[in-house]
């Protein structure tokens, strides 16, 4: 497991990430997807994801299809952990909920 | 949602190429264990989005997400197990720092160390020691300078020719007057000048100069007492006025000074001593009246 809630640097950046994902918290992103939903720049984005799963808030796996037949390549998927879920969501209760967008 | 309904492949452009070169650099630039994964992750968002700006932007987006990834990188050794398929999780672990001081401590003491080396070198005269073998002896060549004077420029030739006047044929001017021989003859005898007679030319007076004479004072006995304590020697030139006989007619001077008013005190007090023992000034053997100087001398002996 990584490392502890508090170890994570929490930006406005790393916020409206994890706020991407709590409206469903289940689902599975990729980056585009969370570009989407968060509006964060592809260059703080993908390090922020990285760093969120190096912590062990978030998992990743790659897209279980076929390239060749699908005519693009697999797509990675990130999904909010148990921990960083319940994680996420002590840090907004903290900031009483409310992401500007 | 999986967010599989997001994918959009849309037609290539320009910039989806220059995306995909600009992923392709930034990926090979990021960490080794990362650079596969991240090259086909962005590949794959690349081809999610519409619009060659918005590709663009993207492409630019991940060369400067390589260049955060790449400092957090540095920090974290991320071992991500990157299996083919299957859920995989990260794992991190600390990496110790392999730089015992940080690199702004060490470039400070280096500099510390420099400044103590010079001060340390210039204190002890090592360096004095150092340069003196580098520079070698100093040979002083003198090289004489030869100074060439610019020559004068000649000066410039002046035509004195002056050509001659013509005054034509002198004329001859005829006066009507026949002059014949010259009617006035005078007899002129020669001018003898006759100088008067030269008076005779007096003999030369041979004159011989007075000074002490028989029976002057002994020099010693006119030494002034202070003189011989403080060991003062030296000599005066006094100046006397005697006549035939020899005796003193006016007060002895001092012409020269000894240097010591003792000493010359002590000689006018012989001077006067003398009077009347002086030799008198002969001309041709005759004592006459005059002045003459002499040196009176005090030595230690």
């Amino acid at each position: 497991m990584g490392k502890g809630p508090r170890d994570v640097r929490m930006s406005l950046q790393t916020l409206k990430v994890l706020d991407a994902f709590l409206s469903e918290p289940t689902d599975e992103l990729s980056g585009a997807d969370v570009q989407k939903r968060s509006g964060v720049a592809s260059g703080t984005l993908y390090p922020i994801l990285l760093r969120l799963e190096s912590a062990g808030w978030f998992v990743s796996r790659w897209e279980a299809v076929d390239p060749s037949s699908v005519g693009r390549p697999r797509r990675r998927l990130y999904r909010l952990t148990p921990t960083g879920l319940t994680r996420a969501s002590e840090v907004f209760a903290s900031f009483g909920r409310g992401v500007p967008a | 949602m999986n967010g599989s309904n997001v994918i959009d492949t849309g037609p290539r452009g320009w910039g989806h190429e220059i995306a995909q070169h600009l992923i392709q650099h930034a990926a090979h630039s990021a960490p080794p264990p990362l650079a596969e994964r991240l090259e086909e992750e962005w590949l794959a968002d690349l081809a999610a989005r519409r619009g060659q700006v918005s590709r663009l932007l993207f492409g630019l987006g991940c060369c400067w997400a390589t260049n955060l990834i790449a400092r957090e990188h540095r920090a974290l050794n991320v071992s991500a197990a990157t299996a083919a398929t299957g859920s995989t999780t990260m794992t991190t672990q600390v990496q110790p720092s392999l730089t015992f001081l940080p690199r702004r401590t060490t470039v400070l003491v280096a500099i510390v160390g420099l400044h103590v080396a010079i001060i340390y070198a210039f204190a002890t005269g090592l360096a004095h020691r150092l340069i003196e073998p580098l520079q070698g002896p100093m040979i002083a060549d003198v090289v004489r300078e030869t100074r060439t004077l610019p020559t004068p420029p000649p000066p410039p030739t002046v035509d004195l020719y002056r050509p001659p006047i013509d005054l034509g044929p002198e004329p001859l001017i005829d006066t009507g007057v026949d002059r014949g021989p010259d009617p006035i003859h005078t007899d002129v005898p020669p001018i003898v000048e006759t100088l008067p007679p030269q008076r005779p030319v007096p003999p030369p007076v041979k004159r011989v100069s007075g000074g002490p004479g028989k029976g002057f004072p002994a020099t010693d006995d006119y030494y002034p007492a202070a003189s011989i304590r403080l060991g003062e020697q030296g000599s005066s030139a006094i100046q006397v006025c005697v006549d035939s006989s020899g005796k003193l007619t006016s007060e002895p001077q001092v012409m020269k000074s000894s240097g010591s008013s003792r000493l010359d005190e002590g000689a006018l007090r012989l001077a006067k001593a003398g009077s009347g023992h002086y030799r008198a000034t002969t001309e041709n053997g005759t004592p006459v009246s005059s002045c003459f100087g002499y040196l009176i001398t005090f030595t230690l002996k």
